[in-house]
């Protein structure tokens, strides 16, 4: 898992996550979707959240940990702005999956499910993404990128850094 | 009820229970890992599998209902196969490291293996080689020899309410654990330790320090509070290697605290006394037996046969029954003196004595075993967790399991906070006046406060909403449970706040009906037993009034002796010293340095002395000042009866010889007797156990089980019920006495001290002392593995007073009074009441009790020591 990166974490209050926690009843059986609101919102879990929340809906921080680390969903540190799902699944495979995330790793020095040390991207090899017409092929923060090739990864990757060095500076926050 | 056959004998059970249960009740045993009677059944481990015959089915015994004409077969070659297989892959990643696991020996997944399993697997598979999480001091969680049965977690959750520990990660990756990669913070109570089948969880205590088989088990029972946990004590060459719990045995049911678990450092300390010391030129110097004990008696005997009441006697409250039993006898008869004390007058002497003038005992109507099944728990300032465990868990599960409605009623939160339906915050000092209107508010019969009574409650410190919601649930009850402990009883209003809470208990005729009553937890393992053995001024032997000659006639006629009238206690043994009539003092574990403030003052006194004999098991501030220091045998080093909360009367059984030449204290007193020429009628401690329960039959050994066992390979043996003596209070003999202690006037209310929590200066607050669950007393503190737990007092302060001073634990403040100050670190914690502080009373050192008054107070009715709360100044140190 990769390295958290001070620059990065996020502060988040105890108000925000009572809020959230009340929007969903304080619930105990919500806990999962509370905690998905809040990766959705911040990009992972942070620790001292997980025990917030643990307190507002009267759940043991023991049982919360076991909730979180039990679906693979969830992350418990930063994660970078932009997460390069890359897929690796049967198709992809055949058709150069594997190239691609070399080339990532050697643009980036990055390696699979590590950050950035700009904390930008996050490479994460996943499965299958289900469209196997398009391979290789990759997704980035909901974006579909298909028929890919080595060169044509890079120019995204630098199509983005691009991107966001004009964007105004801004709490990290991923999923925006 | 149900019929079924077990291995085709019939077995008629009732409907619902499980296979597991009708087979042990036709005494069949069947093997389990995750199973633990205490336990809803989670059959995760599926090593329980039966077949039943006609389905050709295996289904897990433990959580399979019994159902009419079921043919079940524990021992049947499916049955093997399934448990094989089961093994086969429960053994798949584990790392067989046997010879090197503390666990070997007695490990129930070793067992098991030994019984069902075989050389050979058909699986091949990597053996797990993960690192020890070492973060803890006290446990060792051993991921790899884990078979996730989730026994350690669930006891966690379920019986200990604490959720220390979970499952972390799924599947394969699955380990247990604290959360969030932290080290282990909990209540120490090590019961995950106790239920774990295999080596997973190890005691770091003692890791690869000893083999199971090698040690030598003694069952005894612990004497550091009230719950009169029964436990085994193992030992080796006479030391002692651990302690632990057995599953249903006792009334503890196989939980114990830490201190009874990790707490018996203390006894083996290398300072321990070894042998009887005398004082010469300015020194202790040891000598003999032989030597000191006439030198003792011929000063005894001259001061005595002087006169009435010159030699005064203290004896500690974790001593049996059986010592107090001499030891009252000793003082009256042989030193006629009634000037004899023990250490509930420290506090539980507010509540005894209107405890024992209402109801005529001091066994209690209720156990814990009602407090489960009670409607309304009121807790009265006690942390039942920390001061009488067991109860505790007793109550952590009526809220649990039974939804009852659980009240707080103290000035801080602790453990069982969270549980409580309402948290009622007091003032020290207030429980009088707060009982007083709950009273009269019960009494007026609507549910609504008036105005008036709202702003009266508002100046105790308690939220009118939450005393109208106890007043509802009061109201409505059936069964409810009353529970008073250390700060309630050693409040300044402690005696009439007994009083008052003994009256409103009668008027709501509480006493009355079955399931409702008053549990009183005593500080010490034998608090109870103690003032039964009427080892204190005011009651002899079956608390027969000591100033009353006719009910002293009774003891005069059957020892053939004339007995002392006037004597007092501790504030009488005190001012008698300093006036020079009392000449001799002899103490029994009881050092008045570790709790009387103003040392100076004690000292002076106790210097008057021309002769001061002391019996510790370690030198002290008192023995300092001894002209004899003798060795006392320890709690583990000897036999006797205690008495727990609950009203058991257990076995100390000795585990160890006696360190150095250290004897019981009764050993050392029949010795003084006889060598006084004046010997009492006992040739040893035996002796005297057969003549206290000749005197008083109904205080004849009982104590609870469980009803089951679990054996080596964690089979259920439902265990037989004895006949044994009542351990609770008779209620109709309670309720005669009731009748007219309803009709006495109750005592005048003492006035609160002037305390108003709305109107506080900055930086004031009230000091108060509290126990700690990971200490009793102050010997603890000489126990290394306790002090690892907890080996430093902080002052508990409000967060939110802390956070505006940036201020974090271990921080040091000024603590200041207008009689001390001393710098102590602080631990910012939340849910103290507005202006409160406290401080671990064990960490009271004599530093810190100087910042209370110089003179000594003592309450006018009990004699019990008060002014146990200081108003404060606390300031950051710059």
């Amino acid at each position: 898992m990769a390295h958290s990166d001070s620059a990065a974490t996020v502060h988040i209050t105890d108000e925000e996550i009572d809020h959230i926690c009340e929007e969903f009843g304080n619930r105990e059986g919500a806990v999962v979707q509370i905690l998905q609101t809040i990766q959705e919102k911040y990009g992972y879990v942070p620790a001292e959240v997980l025990e917030r929340v643990g307190d507002d809906l009267g759940i043991p921080h023991s049982k919360m940990f076991g909730v979180l680390t039990f679906y693979s969903q969830f992350y418990r540190e930063p994660r970078g702005k932009f997460i390069l799902k890359v897929c690796v699944g049967t198709a992809c495979h055949v058709r150069g999956a594997g190239l691609l995330v070399d080339k990532i790793k050697e643009n980036l020095h990055v390696e699979e499910g590590e950050n950035t040390e700009d904390m930008l991207f996050t490479l994460e090899p996943v499965s299958c993404l289900g469209s196997c017409a398009l391979a290789p092929m990759a997704m980035i923060n909901g974006n579909t990128y298909g028929k890919l090739s080595g060169d044509k990864m890079v120019e995204i990757l630098h199509q983005l850094k691009d991107e966001s060095s004009s964007e105004p500076v801004s709490e990290a926050n991923p999923a925006s | 009820m149900v019929k079924l056959t077990v291995n085709g004998k019939e077995v008629e059970v009732p409907a619902g229970t499980t296979i597991l249960h009708a087979a042990s009740a036709a005494g069949i045993p069947i093997p389990t890992f995750c199973y633990n009677p205490r336990m809803d059944p989670a059959g995760s481990c599926r090593i329980c599998a039966v077949e039943l015959e006609d389905s050709k089915r295996t289904v897990m015994g433990c959580i399979t209902q019994v159902a009419e004409g079921m043919k079940v077969l524990t021992e049947s070659p499916k049955v093997h196969e399934a448990r094989k297989t089961n093994l086969e892959l429960l053994l798949l990643h584990h790392p067989l490291d046997c010879p090197v696991c503390d666990c070997g020996g007695e490990c129930p997944l070793q067992n098991m293996s030994f019984a069902y399993g075989g050389a050979d697997s058909r699986f091949e598979s990597h053996r797990n080689d993960e690192p020890e999480d070492m973060k803890s001091e006290v446990l060792v969680f051993n991921s790899n020899r884990c078979i996730l049965c989730g026994k350690c977690v669930r006891v966690c959750d379920e019986i200990q309410d604490v959720h220390a520990i979970g499952f972390i990660n799924r599947g394969f990756d699955t380990v247990i654990g604290p959360p969030l990669g932290k080290k282990l913070d909990c209540e120490f109570c090590g019961d995950c330790l106790e239920v774990c089948p295999t080596g997973a969880i190890t005691d770091r205590f003692v890791r690869y320090q000893f083999r199971p088989w090698q040690m030598e088990k003694t069952e005894t029972t612990c004497t550091s509070c009230g719950s009169g946990c029964r436990m085994v004590v193992d030992t080796e060459n006479e030391a002692i290697v651990r302690i632990s719990a057995r599953e249903g045995l006792g009334p503890n049911e196989g939980s114990i605290c830490v201190v009874g678990r990790f707490g018996f450092n203390a006894v083996q300390n290398k300072s321990r006394l070894e042998s009887p010391h005398f004082k010469r030129a300015q020194r202790l110097v040891p000598g003999s037996w032989e030597e000191i004990l006439p030198k003792i008696a011929a000063h005894l005997a001259s001061l005595s046969s002087s006169g009435e009441g010159r030699v005064a006697g203290l004896i500690s409250s974790q001593l049996p029954i059986e010592d107090a039993f001499l030891f009252q006898r000793f003082m009256r008869q042989t030193l006629n003196s009634n000037f004899l004390d023990s250490d509930a007058r420290q506090g539980l002497m507010n509540m005894a004595i209107p405890l024992v003038s209402a109801t005529g005992s001091l066994r209690p109507l209720v156990d814990n075993q009602d407090i489960i099944a009670a409607d309304t728990i009121v807790v009265l300032g006690a942390d039942p967790a920390a001061e009488s465990n067991i109860t505790g868990l007793a109550i952590k599960k009526a809220v649990r399991k039974n939804k009852a409605a659980l009240y707080l009623v103290h000035g801080h939160d602790v453990s069982i906070s969270t549980r409580a339906r309402e948290v009622i915050r007091l003032l020290p000092g207030t429980e009088e006046s707060f009982l007083s209107m709950l009273r009269e508010a019960l009494s007026s019969g609507t549910t609504a406060l008036s105005s008036e009574s709202r702003q009266r409650f508002q100046g105790l410190g308690a939220t009118p909403e939450a005393v109208e919601r106890l007043l509802s649930d009061l109201r409505a009850s059936k069964r409810t449970v009353f529970v008073t402990g250390r700060r309630f009883h050693r409040s300044d209003q402690g005696f009439g706040a007994s009083a008052q809470l003994l009256r409103l208990m009668a008027e709501r005729n509480m006493f009355a009906s079955e399931g409702s009553g008053l549990l009183v937890l005593p500080e010490s393992g034998n608090d109870l037993g103690v003032l039964m053995m009427g080892a204190t001024a005011e009651w002899l032997p079956g608390l027969l009034d000591a100033t009353n000659a006719e009910q002293r006639s009774v003891w005069e006629n059957h020892w053939q002796a004339k007995l002392p009238s006037g004597g007092g206690g501790l504030r009488e043994i005190l001012s008698g010293i300093e006036a020079g009539k009392i000449r001799a003092l002899i103490s029994l574990g009881v050092d008045p340095f570790t709790f009387l403030p103003d040392t100076g003052h004690i000292r002076k006194t106790l210097s008057k002395l021309e002769l001061l004999v002391v019996v510790d098991l370690f030198q002290g501030p008192l023995s300092d000042m001894a002209h004899y220091l003798l060795p006392a045998a320890s709690p583990f080093e000897r036999a006797g009866h205690v008495v727990s909360a609950e009203g058991f009367v257990q076995p100390l059984a000795p585990a160890m010889a006696p360190w150095g030449l250290a004897l019981p204290e009764s050993e050392i007193l029949l010795r003084l007797a006889r060598q006084m020429g004046r010997a009492l009628p006992f040739d040893d401690l035996s002796a005297l156990s057969s003549e206290v329960f000749r005197i008083f039959p109904d205080l004849r050994p009982s104590t609870r089980n469980a009803p089951y066992f679990q054996g080596k390979t964690g089979e259920i043996l439902l265990s037989l019920p004895r006949v044994q003596p009542p351990h609770k209070a008779q209620r109709e003999s309670v309720l005669a006495r009731v009748a007219s202690f309803v009709k006495a006037d109750l005592p005048a209310t003492v006035a609160p001290a002037a305390l108003n929590a709305t109107e506080r200066p900055e930086n004031s607050f009230v000091l108060t002392l509290s126990k700690s669950i990971n200490h009793a007393g102050t010997r603890t503190l000489l126990d290394s593995n306790l002090m690892t737990i907890e080996g430093e007092g902080f002052l508990k302060v409000p967060r939110s007073w802390a956070r505006k001073r940036k201020l974090k634990k271990g921080a040091c403040v000024l603590l200041s009074t207008p009689h001390g100050r001393i710098s102590v670190p602080i631990d910012p914690v939340a849910g103290l009441a507005d202006g409160e502080v406290h401080y671990p009373l064990h960490f009271a050192d004599a530093r810190f009790l100087a910042l209370f008054p110089a003179h000594l107070n003592f309450n006018s009715q009990s004699g019990a020591q008060s002014g146990q709360a200081i108003d404060v100044t606390v300031e950051p140190i710059v």
